[in-house]
C-alpha cells in the first residue's frame, strides 16, 4: 500500500524502531527527573556501592527496603533502576535498527545511543565510587544530553522526517536563516543547562562571589535563550503565511519551546524564592510570613523541575532544529533541489533518495 | 551524516566547556577558612600589618585542628570537656561528605542542609551568603539572636532546635519541622544543634585566641595552656545556658479570654502608650506607626566588628571594600521590623514576643527593655504584655496569632 507521496506504509520493521526510539526518548524524561530529586535531595551516595546497591545485585535488592526505606535510597535505588530500563530500551533500539533499519547512518547512531547511555551510566557509578561532586556535575550535564541524542532518534525515526524526506512540497527559499538560528537555540540551550548544572553541583567551598558570577551567568543566558525563542516563534510566524501546511511541522515545536520557555521562567523564579526567599515584603507583605520548608516536598519539586525542564528545552530544540533541517536546509544549500530531488527519488541516490530507497526496502 | 557530525562538534565543545570548570570537587579533604576578616580587623585597630595579622590566623587554624580536627574528622582534645554540651557522636555524624555507608546510617547532614548558607566552616560565607538578606549567620562569633537566655549567655538547645524547626519567615532560613516529623531523619535536627555548637565553639576560640594574640601579645607554643583555657571558658558559658533562661510569667486574662474585650483594649491602648514612650523608645526604630521606619537604624555587630572595630564607617560608600580581600561582604543596614506585617523572625507567639522585648535581639540594635524584678528599676510584667499586646495588634490584619484571636 502506498501513501499520497508514493511512499510504502511503514512496515512492521519500521514500527518497532520508531517505538523503541519513542519509549527510549520517552523514559530518559522520568530518569532525568528523578536524578534531578537525587540532586535536589543529595541523595548522590545514599547507596554507597555501585554497580550493586548495599552488597545485593542491582535487580535483587530487597523491594521492601526499597520503597520502605530512607527517602534518599529510594531515589536514588530508583534511578538506577531506571537507568537499566533505559539501557534495555537502548540495546532493543539497536537491535532493532540493525534488524529492520535500512539507513545505515541511523544504524550506527542507535549504536551510539546506546554507548552514550552506558556512558552516563558509568559516569553516575564513577559519580559513586570515587564520592566525587564534580563527576555528578559531569553526569548531570550528560543526562540531557543524552536525552537529547534519543530525541534526534525518535524523530529521525518520525514518519515527519521520512515524508519530508521525499516530500513532495517545494522546499522554501530562505529557510537557512531559521535554521541558523535553530542551531543557536540549541546551543544556547545546552549551555545554559551546563550553567544550571554548576549552580546545583557547586562545590561546599565555593565563594560567594564566585557562586554570584556563576548565577549571573545563568540569568543572562536565560535572557539569551528567551530572545531566541521568541525569535523562533516569530520567524516561523513570518515564514508561514501564505504557506500554513509547510510550516505546520515546524511551528510545532517552535510553540513547544514558547509555552515551556514560559514554564520555565515561573519555575525559575519559583527556584529562587524556595532557596534565597525574596526580600521584598515593603512590596508584598505576605512574604514577610513565608517559611521555606527545608527538602519539602514543593520546595523540591519546584527546583528539580526547574532542571528538568531546561533538559525538554534542549530535547524541544533538537525537534526543532531536525523538523527546520528536514524542510530547508537541501535548498539552503543547493538552489535547484527540487530538480535534485526528483532526479534523487527515481534513481534511488543521494541522501534523501537513501531514504526512499529505505523504506521501499 | 552532517548532523551527527555537527551533534559530535557540540558534545566535544561541551566537554572542552566543562574541562575549564575550576577546581576539581573533594568530596572530602576541606579544611576550616581561617579567621582572615576578624584578624585583619583586630590589626587595622591595633595599627598592625593586616598581611602579618593573615598569617596569624593561618597559624591559629592549623593550631586549633590539633584541637577540633578537621573539617571531616571532628574531634575535642579530652571528650570529657564535652560533658554537658555536645554529643561528639552527633558532631561526627553531622561532618563530612553527604552520604550513607555500608551500616546504612547517614552522615555529612551539616553540609546537606547548612552549607550552602553557613559555610563549611560556619562563618555564614557560604555559596549563596550575597543574595541574602539578612546574610546568613557566622555562628563562630558565639552571638545568636532568637534565644531565651540574657544578652551574653548562650541559647538552649531547645532556642536552636526551635530555629531549626520553625525556620525564620521571610527570609532563607527554612524550617526543618519535616525532618523532625519523619521517622528516618527524626534525629537530624538534634545532631545539627551539636554540630552548631560545635562550630560557634571552635569559632569562638579562634576569635578569642586571635584577639589574645593580636591585641594582647600572647605567644602561641605548642604546649599552651591559655588556649585549652579558652576552650573551658567557652564550653562553660554553653554549659550555663539552660540556666539562665527566662521563665516567661504567666499571661495576664485578658490574653486568654476573647470575651474580655475592656480590659484587652486597656491593655492595648497601654501598650501603645509604653510604645511611643522614651521609656522603652521602641518607636525610635520600629516608627510610631510600626511600619520599621523610625529614624535610628543601625549595623548588626558582626558587620561592626570589621567596620567599626577596624575604624571603617560603614555608611562610607565603598569604605568597606578594604576588607573585601580578606570574606568581607557589603555592609547592610539592619532593618526594624515592621510590626504591622506580623511575622517575627523569633517567634510570633505571645511568650516568643515577650522573650524578644525582655532580651533584645542579640547582635543587632534591639535591646532589651529594662524589667523590674528584684528591685531593679523597669517595665513590669504586667506593662511588658500590655507591649506584646500592642504589637500583636500591629500585626493583627495578617497574623493568625493576633492577640484578638486570643492566643
Amino acid at each position: 500500500m502506498t501513501t499520497d507521496n508514493g511512499l510504502r506504509e511503514e512496515d512492521h520493521g519500521g514500527k518497532v524502531v520508531r517505538w523503541l526510539a519513542f519509549l527510549a526518548m520517552l523514559f530518559i524524561f522520568p530518569l532525568i527527573w528523578v536524578g534531578g530529586l537525587v540532586t535536589t535531595h543529595d541523595a548522590g551516595m545514599a547507596v554507597p556501592d555501585w554497580p550493586g546497591t548495599y552488597g545485593y545485585n542491582l535487580f535483587l535488592y530487597p523491594l521492601a527496603t526499597w520503597l520502605y526505606g530512607p527517602f534518599d535510597l529510594l531515589i536514588e535505588h530508583g534511578h538506577r533502576l531506571l537507568g537499566s530500563w533505559v539501557g534495555f530500551l537502548a540495546i532493543g533500539l539497536c537491535v532493532a535498527a540493525w534488524i529492520y533499519e535500512p539507513r545505515r547512518w541511523y544504524r550506527w547512531a542507535s549504536v551510539g545511543l546506546l554507548l552514550a547511555v552506558i556512558a552516563q551510566g558509568l559516569l553516575g557509578g564513577f559519580r559513586v565510587v570515587f564520592d566525587e561532586r564534580t563527576i555528578a556535575m559531569l553526569h548531570g550535564c550528560g543526562g540531557p544530553l543524552v536525552f537529547a541524542y534519543a530525541t534526534f532518534m525518535a524523530t529521525a525515526a518520525s514518519s515527519d522526517w521520512k515524508l519530508q524526506g521525499v516530500s513532495s512540497h517545494p522546499p522554501r527559499a530562505g529557510g537557512r536563516g531559521l535554521w541558523r538560528l535553530s542551531w543557536f537555540l540549541l546551543i544556547g540551550t545546552i549551555i545554559q543547562l551546563v550553567l544550571g548544572a554548576q549552580l546545583r553541583h557547586a562545590l561546599p567551598d565555593t565563594r560567594p562571589a564566585t557562586f554570584m558570577a556563576m548565577v549571573h551567568l545563568h540569568l543572562t543566558f536565560a535572557i539569551v535563550v528567551s530572545v531566541l525563542i521568541l525569535w523562533v516563534s516569530i520567524a516561523v510566524r513570518r515564514r508561514g503565511l501564505g504557506d500554513k501546511q509547510f510550516f505546520r511541522g515546524v511551528r510545532k515545536p517552535a510553540n513547544w519551546l514558547l509555552l515551556l520557555l514560559v514554564i520555565q521562567v515561573v519555575l525559575g523564579i519559583g527556584t529562587w524564592f524556595v532557596n534565597y526567599a525574596f526580600p521584598w515584603s515593603e512590596l508584598f507583605p505576605w512574604l514577610a510570613h513565608y517559611v521555606i520548608a527545608a527538602k519539602g516536598y514543593w520546595e523540591s519539586m519546584i527546583v528539580t523541575a526547574h532542571q528538568a525542564t531546561g533538559s525538554l528545552l534542549i530535547s524541544m530544540s533538537v525537534w526543532l532544529v531536525c523538523r527546520v533541517g528536514r524542510r530547508v536546509v537541501p535548498l539552503a544549500q543547493t538552489p535547484d533541489l527540487p530538480t535534485m530531488v526528483r532526479s534523487g527519488l527515481d534513481s534511488g541516490l543521494g541522501g534523501v533518495g537513501e531514504i526512499q530507497a529505505g523504506v521501499h526496502g | 551524516m552532517r548532523l551527527i557530525r555537527i551533534f559530535g562538534l557540540q558534545l566535544v565543545a561541551l566537554v572542552s566547556l566543562l574541562g575549564c570548570v575550576p577546581s576539581a570537587e573533594r568530596s572530602s579533604g576541606y579544611s576550616y577558612d581561617p579567621n582572615g576578616l576578624h584578624s585583619a580587623s583586630l590589626a587595622r585597630d591595633a595599627q598592625l600589618d593586616t598581611d602579618g595579622a593573615l598569617l596569624v590566623s593561618r597559624e591559629v587554624a592549623e593550631y586549633l585542628e590539633g584541637m577540633f580536627g578537621t573539617i571531616d574528622a571532628p574531634r575535642l582534645p579530652d571528650l570529657e570537656m564535652a560533658a554537658g554540651v555536645l554529643d561528639m557522636q552527633a558532631v561526627e555524624r553531622c561532618s563530612g561528605p553527604v552520604g550513607r555507608k555500608e551500616d546504612k546510617i547517614e552522615r555529612g547532614i551539616y553540609r546537606k542542609h547548612c552549607v550552602v548558607c553557613h559555610g563549611l566552616s560556619g562563618d555564614g560565607k557560604g555559596q549563596s551568603a550575597m543574595f541574602l538578606e539578612p546574610y546568613p549567620r557566622d555562628f563562630r562569633r558565639g552571638t545568636f539572636k532568637y534565644k531565651s537566655t540574657p544578652v551574653g549567655g548562650k541559647p538552649t538547645r531547645g532556642d536552636l532546635v526551635r530555629t531549626l524547626r520553625e525556620g525564620i519567615p521571610g527570609t532563607a532560613m527554612p524550617s526543618y519541622r519535616a525532618l523532625e516529623e519523619s521517622e528516618e531523619f527524626s534525629q537530624d535536627v538534634e545532631d545539627l544543634v551539636d554540630y552548631v555548637r560545635f562550630l560557634s565553639i571552635r569559632g569562638e576560640v579562634e576569635r578569642r585566641m586571635l584577639t589574645k594574640i593580636l591585641r594582647d601579645g600572647e605567644k602561641l607554643e605548642e604546649d599552651a595552656q591559655w588556649p585549652k583555657d579558652l576552650l573551658g571558658t567557652v564550653l562553660q558559658k554553653w554549659r550555663e545556658a539552660d540556666g539562665l533562661e527566662l521563665e516567661v510569667p504567666e499571661k495576664p486574662s485578658w490574653m486568654h479570654d476573647s470575651a474580655d474585650v475592656q480590659s484587652r483594649e486597656l491593655a492595648v491602648a497601654r501598650g501603645k502608650e509604653l510604645f511611643e514612650s522614651e521609656l522603652t523608645a521602641c518607636s525610635k526604630c520600629h516608627g510610631v506607626e510600626g511600619l520599621g521606619d523610625g529614624k535610628s537604624q543601625d549595623y548588626d555587630e558582626w558587620t561592626k566588628d570589621w567596620t567599626i572595630l577596624a575604624g571603617i564607617d560603614p555608611r562610607e560608600r565603598g569604605a568597606w571594600k578594604v576588607m573585601k580581600p580578606f570574606g568581607a561582604l557589603k555592609p547592610v543596614l539592619v532593618k526594624s521590623r515592621n510590626l504591622q506585617w506580623g511575622a517575627f523572625h523569633g517567634g510570633g507567639d505571645a511568650d516568643s514576643i515577650f522573650r524578644r522585648i525582655v532580651l533584645g535581639i542579640e547582635g543587632t540594635p534591639m535591646p532589651p527593655v529594662a524589667r523590674a524584678v528584684n528591685g531593679n528599676p523597669g517595665l513590669t510584667d504586667e506593662e511588658i504584655w500590655s507591649l506584646v499586646g500592642y504589637v500583636m495588634h500591629l500585626g493583627r490584619d495578617r497574623s493568625s496569632k493576633s492577640v484578638e484571636g486570643g492566643e
